[in-house]
């Protein structure tokens, strides 16, 4: 039982802690795309821009022409605050919310939070980012996820720590499902420059952190068609879609206490998973991809307005 | 930085010594030093050389070392505050000088007794004031002082509080003066904070000097939360094992969020906001993810006049309308109970000793100050006459705010003050200044300890079987050379505050809890 409030903080703690790592983790592995790049055109970091959902603020603030250039990118996506999206607002805002929720993280886990955000304000982060691009993201994304890992080992199992996991739970699907989309021109073209696109699914699995698990999984066979699926119908990928919404809907089962609200949340999760089962690989078939994501991504989002007024008072 | 000092450390002896050329000021007590030789330079007290000796022994170098670690381990437990004439969201830390205050086994043994004989004393008067008025017969009381004050509420006459407590947590603030003797200076019986500090405070003591830790025992500060948590369940209506209390905090930008977040953490009891809680058939609920489920005590951090709506101020947007009925009713306790203020009230502080022969039939054990009610007006003739001798205050500020140190203020301020003093005179009282007591203050900029001037902070806990003190208390300490100003909002500092377990330090290994058992947390 926990305060609506409360789970709500909960809830966008697991979310920015999520969007964190993964936004830090997505940088690092464009960037090193980039550097690896055989292409001789200039290539754009937009795809950056798009999958954060930020396509028009940038356009606004910096000029989409810009977005060929991979510093003012990452300038933009690391530090500038006017934007909620960028690593820097991010890792704030779950900041934010962990001091809301003190009470309820562990004294580890508050210190790793609050470490990592001091870092960010502190000039160490800033010669860091000049100094070796690299290791800055990767503190990042290994700050998030030591963060992860803490919760679970310190933490009481209860109602609190299972809203910060459904929130990154949710994240993660959403943002699994984002990356997917903006590259799926290249896994459904029909002809395809076997190297370029290659590299792309490559970069595209690194940025999900699938890289070797892909590999495990099917044995060195690269192909669009396989990237997709992976990403979206692996059971056993823990970023895979359909990975994070069966953990998402046993976070609401956990939660929910006979009788009471999560009713249409349960539901809207169980439903999406039903129909992610049955048209997916059909649609994966047909090429779909960019339907079946587009789906994915609203239908996330109404589990998540559902799950808002289920339990956190939304 | 660090690493060369603490190598200059284990090679023996931190360079300069930071106690070097220490000279306590005149007509002040130190608690620590007393002057030697014509050029006032000072020596450690016989009773404290051996606790200061490891101390002395660190170096200026090891000093600024370890006040940086004791910075640095509050800035990573997110120990700040907030504070309010600065833009939204700026959190600062409360500084904190890594020497702690000592306190003496005797001395606290008389301190402790004073404090549960005036708790004991205010609790009856609240009861009385709020109930019969009996108080009201006896001559040498000023029934228009007490009523005519704003701090008095009449419409909760008749109420009384579940379990018959209302000073649930007090804190009461207590100098030295110039010969050493501890006095009274006020009483906060509405929502004393400050206690977080004490159990931070004592934790970055013991990470930061182990070695002195090692050598004192040092009484334990580390069952505070429990015992506000008994103390809450014991007045809470309901059978124990339903009890389900609450701390109420007015939110994360409030400048104790820190505070009230810590001692739900460290109670294991929910942390809500006033929007949180919602009163249905005159019984208190919170929102929560399982639905509504009923509250029972209330640990409140906030103002009471954003209490209730319906009660205290009807343009307020905060606040639970209808907890003033369920808290009438008995089914919801509030700590502290509302109303308390009138206890509290500077111009009632004056009354406190005569309640104390009223109620309890005994001598204060603990002096106070000597006060002058500009609302008497022979008090406020002699108060414009000698303004320069006098501290001036507001009857309704806290904090520091609006007072005026007459020694220190220019003739203009005095004059100034003069006109609304005779404006005003009810909202004023006035004190001689006293000497407070001074203590061996690490000055950063400086490199060395200096004296500096300190108040004490104790926290009493009170439940039906009566009150319970905190052995020490939050030590505040004015960093600004020459002030006597020690609240956080004007420059002030915190100290760990040690009550020794006996007088003889001498012998470490003879039992009692050693300091050095790290507090879970």
């Amino acid at each position: 039982m926990l305060i609506s409030r409360v789970a709500d903080h909960c809830f966008w703690f697991g979310r920015y802690v999520e969007r964190a790592e993964s936004t830090a983790r997505t940088l690092g592995s464009t960037r090193e795309t980039m550097l690896g790049a055989e292409r001789a055109a200039p290539i754009s970091w937009l795809p950056m821009i798009i999958v954060a959902g930020e396509r028009e603020r940038f356009a606004e603030l910096i000029g989409e022409a810009r977005a060929e250039d991979g510093e003012i990118v990452q300038n933009y996506m690391v530090w500038d605050l006017r934007t909620l999206s960028s690593l820097h607002a991010t890792i704030r805002a779950a900041r934010d919310n962990a001091r809301a929720i003190r009470d309820h993280l562990s004294i580890e886990a508050w210190e790793q939070i609050n470490g990592v955000y001091l870092w960010m304000k502190s000039t160490d982060a800033s010669a860091e980012w000049e100094r070796d691009r690299h290791g800055f993201y990767g503190r990042i994304r290994r700050g998030m996820l030591l963060l992860t890992g803490i919760m679970r080992s310190t933490m009481l199992r209860d109602d609190a720590l299972e809203f910060v996991r459904l929130g990154s739970v949710l994240e993660r699907a959403n943002q699994t499902a984002r990356i997917l989309d903006v590259h799926h021109h290249a896994i459904t073209r029909e002809r395809p420059h076997v190297v370029l696109d290659t590299a792309m699914w490559l970069g595209l699995l690194r940025a999900c952190a699938g890289f070797q698990p892909f590999m495990r999984r099917n044995r060195g066979r690269v192909t669009g068609e396989g990237v997709a699926e992976f990403l979206v119908l692996e059971s056993r990928f823990p970023r895979s879609i359909r990975y994070s919404l069966a953990s998402a809907r046993q976070r609401v089962e956990g939660i929910r206490a006979p009788d009471g609200p999560g009713e249409r949340s349960q539901q809207h999760l169980a439903a999406l998973r039903g129909w992610l089962l049955e048209r997916g690989p059909e649609l994966l078939a047909e090429g779909q991809i960019h339907e079946l994501i587009t789906h994915v991504v609203d239908e996330v989002h109404a589990c998540a307005s559902d799950i808002s007024s289920d339990f956190l008072g939304g | 930085m660090a690493q060369s000092q603490s190598q200059s450390q284990t090679s023996g002896g931190g360079g300069a010594d930071a106690f070097a050329g220490y000279r306590p000021l005149p007509d002040t007590y130190d608690e620590l030093y007393v002057p030697s030789g014509p050029d006032g330079l000072g020596r450690p007290r016989a009773n404290m050389s051996k606790l200061l000796d490891p101390l002395i022994r660190l170096g200026a170098g090891e000093l600024a070392h370890r006040a940086e670690l004791a910075h640095l381990a509050l800035l990573n437990q997110g120990v700040t505050f907030s504070v309010y004439s600065d833009s939204a969201g700026v959190e600062k830390v409360f500084p904190m000088c890594p020497i702690p205050r000592i306190i003496t086994a005797s001395e606290w043994d008389t301190l402790e007794r004073g404090l549960i004989q005036r708790t004991r004393a205010l609790e009856l008067f609240l009861a009385d004031i709020y109930g019969e008025q009996a108080i009201l017969a006896n001559p040498k009381i000023p029934t228009d002082i007490i009523l005519g004050s704003d701090a008095y509420l009449p419409q909760l006459r008749g109420i009384d509080p579940p379990g018959g407590v209302r000073v649930h947590v007090g804190g009461i603030d207590l100098i030295r003066d110039g010969k050493g003797t501890f006095r009274v200076l006020e009483d906060n019986l509405r929502c004393p904070s400050g206690v977080s500090y004490v159990l931070e405070n004592r934790i970055v003591t013991k990470r930061v000097f182990p070695e002195l830790a090692r050598r004192c025992r040092v009484r334990g500060v580390d069952t505070y939360p429990t015992r506000l948590a008994d103390a809450l369940r014991s007045v809470a209506p309901g059978p124990d094992h339903e009890c389900l209390s609450v701390v109420l905090t007015p939110g994360v930008y409030n400048s104790a969020y820190f505070e009230h977040s810590f001692l739900a953490r460290m109670m294991g009891v929910m942390l809500v906001e006033a929007a949180d809680l919602f009163v249905d058939d005159d019984k208190v609920f919170a929102k929560t993810t399982q639905g509504p489920k009923r509250v029972h005590a209330i640990y409140r951090r906030t103002d009471e006049a954003f209490l209730d709506p319906e009660v205290f101020r009807p343009d307020s947007m905060l606040g639970i309308p209808g907890i003033m009925r369920a808290y009438a009713k008995g089914n919801v306790a509030l700590a502290n109970a509302p109303g308390n203020g009138i206890a509290d009230d500077k111009a009632i502080y004056p009354l406190v000793p005569e309640f104390i022969r009223y109620y309890l039939d005994e001598e204060p054990i603990l002096e106070q100050v000597s006060t002058y009610l500009c609302a008497r007006p022979d008090d406020l003739a002699y108060v414009l006459d000698h303004l320069d001798q006098l501290v001036v205050k507001m009857v309704d500020q806290a904090g520091g705010y609006g007072m005026l140190m007459g020694p220190q203020a220019s003739k203009a301020e005095r004059d100034e003050y003069a006109v609304r003093l005779r404006a005003e005179p009810r909202k004023f009282i006035a004190q001689p200044l006293i000497e407070l007591s001074t203590t061996p203050t690490w000055i950063p900029e400086r490199g060395r300890v200096e004296p500096r001037r300190i108040d004490l902070r104790p926290y009493v806990v009170s439940s039906p079987e009566g009150p319970w003190v905190l052995c020490g208390g939050l030590t505040r300490v004015a960093l600004v050379e020459g002030s006597y100003v020690v609240n956080s909002s004007q420059g002030g500092g915190s100290k760990d505050t040690w009550v020794l377990e006996d007088d003889d330090p001498d012998e470490p290994e003879a039992g009692g809890t050693l300091i050095e058992e790290m507090i879970e947390c």
